[in-house]
């Protein structure tokens, strides 16, 4: 697919670029912000299934509710997926 | 319909962060061929633009951007800044008349340092990013696209995924609760299929609360985006988000960021971006299906020459407390311009979509044109948006009906 003519070289990034103890700044930290408040949200929705008395749950349809909730919790991957 | 259109099967959208379109694009203006402008259409530097710096010395802009270590601190982009930036410091009220005269005074409130209060006047050469470049001059490159807000990341990146930022112009944290759904809601709902690709668990997404906690599903990371582009299984619409820190990678290695957001190296990005485009360029069944927008969220306080224009209002507004300037702000206005290209093989080479530039044929782009042409396109314009968002405009017109041989669009090496 590649040809001389339409290949264009792209140089590796430069030496010493990493940085992992470079200060975060603004983007990153506000960022973390929003994480946090994302799993306190997620702490709201596993806390509300913890408190689901076990003896409550009589049927079977009950028990599948209650197991969905829980798995989807721990599985994000079990979710229904959207995308192909 | 144009043959470009009646292949399109998806659209992939990579925004990165904080670069003005003239410091990474500006010089294509200033390359010459045979004693003439090699791109005349592109409306970048002349060479001749400049700010004052705070001794009153007229800085130009200058040649001189490096990959990195030159912007740091990071330059101020959060809204009061911006507001020096392009109104030059001039008393606010009514009658203000933005020149972008403020950039180097804006800087210097950071640096208090005269002559680093310059760098932001700095533009790369073509040489330097021979991906952007690459692709800006061999696909279409739009003169006129803004940041949807004169702010910063959070709520530019928020116009991309719900075509408002629903009244925030800034960093904080905000619900939605107005029933605007975003753009993978909409596509998702009414059967289509669309996600989100962050970088890897290290990186993450911009786009947190709203997003991450209520529709998990539909993200996805970095490297199931190449696997989805060799596998054939992209979704209609994706969103792929680089790397935003440093990280130390699986096994010991380093992972770099890739965003360019100062002060990462630009260098890394330009990777990312021929990484992306080569996923999409090397699987010809995707190729000939596919426009990749590469698209930045806002310019990140270094210097862009064009007066940011009007744009019809969503309706939200930012009180005086949040604008910070004092003000309110009707979002009547953008941002600064940024650079965008869209890439297909359904357009011509050399394609310059005008900017503010060309007068009464002058086309507009913000972010809300992304939701908004993959709401029309995808679901014919069906879905609960903004009247911003219905009035933005479409970028896929752009594609025609001839598809470039394989021969006549480039392939980037990354070997070196």
């Amino acid at each position: 697919m590649a040809t001389p003519t339409n290949a264009i070289f792209v140089p590796r990034t430069e030496k010493g670029a990493y940085n992992h103890d470079r200060p975060a700044g603004k983007l990153l930290q506000s960022q973390t912000l929003h994480l946090r408040e994302a799993l306190f949200q997620h702490l709201k929705e596993l806390s509300a299934v913890l408190a689901i008395e076990l003896s409550s749950l009589k049927t079977e349809g009950e028990v599948s509710a209650y197991v969905h909730k829980a798995t989807a919790l721990l599985h994000t991957h079990a979710r229904q997926p959207t995308g192909k | 319909m144009p043959a470009g259109l009646d292949n399109l099967k998806h659209i992939v959208v990579l925004m990165m962060e904080n670069r003005s379109f003239d410091h990474m694009l500006g010089g294509l203006s200033l390359v010459m061929e045979n004693g003439q402008k090699k791109y005349p259409k592109i409306n970048g530097l002349t060479g001749t633009e400049s700010n004052p710096d705070t001794q009153g010395a007229i800085v130009r802009v200058q040649p001189n951007a490096k990959f990195q270590s030159q912007l740091d601190p990071d330059p101020d982009h959060h809204f009061p800044g911006v507001d020096l930036q392009i109104f030059g410091g001039a008393p606010r009220g009514p009658g203000r008349v933005p020149n972008m005269q403020g950039f180097v005074k804006d800087y210097f409130t950071q640096t208090n340092d005269v002559n680093r209060s310059h760098n932001v006047m700095y533009y790369f050469t073509p040489d330097k990013l021979p991906v952007l470049s690459t692709l800006a001059t061999q696909f279409a490159l739009f003169n006129g696209w803004f940041s949807s807000i004169p702010g910063p990341t959070i709520c530019n990146r928020a116009f991309a995924h719900y075509g408002t930022s629903f009244g925030q112009v800034g960093m904080d944290l905000f619900y939605i609760k107005d029933p605007i759904p975003s753009i993978y809601e909409r596509m998702v709902q009414a059967g289509h299929t669309a996600k989100i690709y962050y970088y890897d668990q290290q990186s993450s997404t911009m786009e947190i609360v709203n997003l991450l906690k209520n529709q998990p599903q539909i993200f996805g990371s970095f490297s199931q985006f190449i696997g989805d582009c060799k596998g054939g299984t992209l979704p209609e619409y994706s969103f792929v988000e680089p790397c935003y820190n440093d990280h130390p990678g699986p096994g010991g290695g380093e992972v770099l960021a890739s965003d360019q957001h100062p002060d990462h190296n630009v260098q890394e990005g330009e990777r990312i971006i021929a990484v992306i485009y080569n996923a999409t360029r090397t699987n010809p069944d995707l190729w000939k299906s596919t426009a990749l927008l590469i698209v930045y969220d806002e310019h990140g306080g270094i210097y862009d020459h064009v007066v940011p224009p009007q744009v019809t209002p969503d309706g939200y507004f930012a009180d005086p407390g949040n604008t910070g300037t004092g003000e309110t702000f009707n979002f009547d206005r953008l941002g600064i311009r940024v650079p965008a290209i869209l890439v297909s093989p359904y357009i011509p080479r050399g394609t310059v979509v005008p900017g503010t530039e060309a007068g009464a044929n002058a086309r507009i782009f913000e972010h809300a044109c992304i939701p908004g042409t993959v709401t029309n396109f995808f679901l014919r314009g069906d879905a609960k948006r903004t009247v911003r968002e219905k009035n933005s405009s479409s970028f896929l017109d752009l594609l025609t009906d001839q598809m470039r041989p394989d021969s006549d669009v480039p392939f980037f090496n990354l070997g070196g």
